[in-house]
């Protein structure tokens, strides 16, 4: 074995002991457990929801709308990654590992660590991936445990889970990129940890704000469509009830007669309400371009937590699945155009639909690439000052 | 093979702070420290030791730097695999038995697994933690940390130790056992290099030493060389108010007194008589004692005549060799004024 891989199993093995050494490793490991054990205890049938032998009897929920494994994969993708390991497990995963750098700073560690035949830079970055160990372990447990709940209780092994934890593990780095940096500049385990909270939910406010933008955009489109789709067939209708019209009042017109819109506009009295709709919802989607860049452009340059791990959506389910998903509940599903106002009324499944395509659309290298690149700066703005300061 | 295991020239570190002066802290360092000696670096506090060690084990970068550790230049990390470093202020992870942390030190040196289990084993019974190698650090005195610290400095069968403040914070049964490990590391061929400010142990095991003050090396070399030319004879009469004026009135004709300054009160109630023999030898008397800056017996023989017969009673006659402490205050006390120079490396401070 060589010392470089000494070194680094060494550290790991260090690392291990550390979290392990620590109350709340096993406090999260706990709670991810008891977060499977919830989820075991939770099924579906024919009726609807099963809690242990009780039947909750939903219209939405039983297996004649959602098949049982579609079932699980939702859950576990929406409570177990959405909410559990991306908020709450990430949320201890950043205060156990904050004190990493600033305790190998301070603490009188640094001087013997240096002194060993290891580069700055590769002891620096090698520390860096130590600090993942909690996550890669929380995260690996979890999947397997879900991927035995679903096997056992819904019928269907699903090893696309285990895409969870590269993507988990990614978007943890992110934020602990950006941790390290705060850990090298102040030194202090509670700064660190606290602005790296801060600089979370300022990209939190960037994703919502694009969310939002994208959800307009998106809503916007639909309109413009439903409005052209339903004022080509207005402006039809009104043509050939404006020849019936003047045919009733002896002038013969053709049937290819192509009336104006001051004559169409005497038999739909609607038409020109419409037109301005139409024109207005597409002057709002033109002013939107400008915000829509912005956005993008500041998520370019910033760690997109959010779609990492929405990736997981991609790798994990299906387009029948997603279908089946849009699909469940009733009516809603369809957008409608108010004959006399124009007003549009978006279905939120469509909506969601087309938002969802935008986010799709956009490629796993600008998601991952971009928030890599970011990752990569933070390091190296860390690892520069490690590499270059006297202790 | 050079014969140095360190060899340095014109060290220098100046600490840089944005927008403030640059703290001098090492103002060109000269030292060599031979293969398979004891070597002790002493100084006062903010002399610059520490910041001389760490500079040899990359934790600090220096500002200048010539010069050679194992004969590879200073700063040479693959060199670091054969160096065994006990730091001052270290800190091992508490959740760490004492073989863990040896066993984590000496992956990080490279040393093999098998090599590991077996030197670590050693090494504790060499630092006489056998009997709580299984048990956590946060369990520990500082005493067994720092025993275990010794131990983990050695786990990769070093060819130069350096120990910084060694016996910091261990009791004097620990003091002495250290000294034994490092009489016997000394014994297995390899290099010690011990900085620590407690002179009676570095006197004890170090065949050639340094003294540090204000970041340059005002002495270097063996005790004996330190020493040599200052040896001399002290002469105590029984303490009485009029002991000093006996002494003083015993010395041979044509002694002369040297001028003290007139507002160093201090110096003058301390030093009652400072001058020169006719022979040229300095002489000192202090309240009953009597100091000649020569180890030629004769010269004290009329003066123990003449006290005899004024009828003062002599209570010792020693023929005095400098301790360390004596040459580490006079490295670090101002031959006018007496006084220690103040702590800090700022520039004309050092002698």
């Amino acid at each position: 074995m060589s010392t470089m891989l000494r070194q680094t199993t060494a550290m790991l093995v260090d690392a291990y002991r550390e979290l392990a050494a620590g109350k709340l490793f096993w406090v999260t490991m706990l709670l991810s457990l008891l977060c499977v054990g919830a989820f075991a205890m939770v099924g579906i049938n024919e009726t609807g929801l099963t809690v242990l032998w009780y039947t909750i009897p939903i219209d939405v929920f039983n297996t004649g709308v959602i098949s049982e494994p579609l079932f699980y994969k939702m859950i576990f993708l929406n409570l177990g990654i959405g909410i559990w390991l991306t908020w709450v497990a990430t949320v201890l995963a950043l205060v156990s590992t904050s004190g990493i750098f600033p305790s190998l700073l301070t603490g009188g560690q640094i001087e013997t660590m240096l002194s060993k035949p290891i580069s700055r830079w590769r002891l620096f970055l090698t520390k860096f991936g130590t600090g993942l160990v909690f996550v890669a372990l929380q995260v690996t447990v979890f999947c397997v445990a879900s991927v035995l709940v679903i096997g056992f209780r819904g019928g269907s092994w699903m090893p696309e889970i285990f895409i969870s934890i590269p993507i988990v593990l990614a978007f943890f780095s992110f934020l602990f990129s950006i941790m390290t940096v705060f850990g090298m500049i102040t030194r202090s385990t509670i700064a660190s940890l606290l602005l790296t909270i801060l600089v979370w939910f300022v990209l939190f406010l960037v994703n919502i704000t694009d969310n939002i933008l994208v959800q307009q955009h998106e809503g916007l489109k639909i309109q413009v469509t439903k409005l052209e789709e339903r004022l080509e067939l207005a402006d039809e209708n009104a043509r050939v009830m404006y020849i019936a019209t003047q045919r009733r009042e002896g002038n013969d017109l053709p049937d290819d007669y192509p009336a104006t819109d001051d004559e169409k506009y005497t038999v739909n009295v609607f038409l020109p309400s419409l037109r301005d709709r139409l024109e207005n919802r597409k002057d709002m989607v033109e002013s939107l371009a400008p915000w829509r860049r912005g956005i993008y452009f500041a998520k370019t340059v910033l760690p997109k937590t959010s779609e990492t791990i929405g990736l997981l959506g991609r790798y994990a389910m299906s387009k029948e699945d997603l279908d089946t998903l849009m699909e469940m509940g009733d009516g809603r599903g369809k957008t409608t155009v108010n004959e006399e106002t124009g007003e549009v009324n978006v279905a939120p499944q469509e909506l969601s639909k087309a938002s969802a395509e935008v986010f799709n659309n956009r490629s796993v290298a600008w998601v991952l690439g971009t928030s890599f690149g970011f990752e990569a700066v933070m390091l190296l703005i860390a690892g520069t000052m490690f590499a270059r300061r006297d202790f | 093979m050079s014969d140095l295991a360190i060899d340095l020239t014109g060290v220098s570190k100046n600490y840089t702070r944005r927008f403030k002066k640059p703290t001098p802290a090492l103002r060109g360092v000269d030292m060599r420290v031979h293969r398979g000696e004891v070597f002790g670096l002493l100084g006062p506090n903010g002399a610059g030791k520490s910041t001389l060690v760490k500079i040899l084990m990359t934790v600090i970068r220096p500002t200048q730097c010539k010069g050679s550790i194992l004969g590879q230049r200073v700063g040479h990390k693959p060199t670091l695999a054969k160096v065994g470093y006990l730091p001052e202020h270290h800190s091992f992870p508490g959740y760490l038995t004492g073989a863990q942390v040896i066993d984590f030190f000496g992956a990080m040196t490279g040393v093999p697994r098998r090599e590991r289990r077996q030197r670590a084993g050693e090494l504790l019974e060499l630092v006489g933690m056998s009997e709580w190698s299984k048990r956590k650090l946060r369990s520990y005195s500082k005493g067994m940390r720092q025993r275990v610290g010794i131990a983990q400095a050695l786990i990769n069968d070093p060819d130069l130790v350096l120990l910084d403040e060694p016996t910091d914070g261990v009791d004097p049964v620990g003091r002495r056992d250290i000294r034994k490990v490092i009489e016997r590391i000394k014994d297995e061929g390899r290099t010690v290099f011990i900085n620590s400010h407690l002179l009676t142990e570095l006197e004890a095991v170090s065949d050639r030493v340094a003294i540090l003050v204000k970041g340059v090396v005002a002495q270097q070399g063996t005790i004996d060389e330190l020493t040599q030319g200052q040896l001399r004879y002290e002469l105590v009469v029984g303490a009485s108010d009029s002991a000093g004026e006996l002494l003083q009135r015993a010395l041979p004709e044509g002694s002369r007194q040297l001028a003290l300054p007139e507002d160093e009160s201090q110096l003058a109630n301390r030093i009652g008589f400072k001058g020169l023999l006719p022979t040229g030898e300095s002489i000192e008397v202090a309240r009953n004692t009597l100091t000649i800056g020569s180890d030629d017996p004769k010269l004290i023989q009329p003066i123990i005549d003449r006290v005899r017969a004024e009828g003062g009673v002599i209570t010792s006659v020693r023929n005095v060799r400098p301790s360390l402490e004596d040459l580490f205050m006079q490295a670090v006390t101002d031959p006018t004024t007496g006084e220690t120079l103040k702590p800090g490396a700022e520039e004309g401070g050092g002698r």
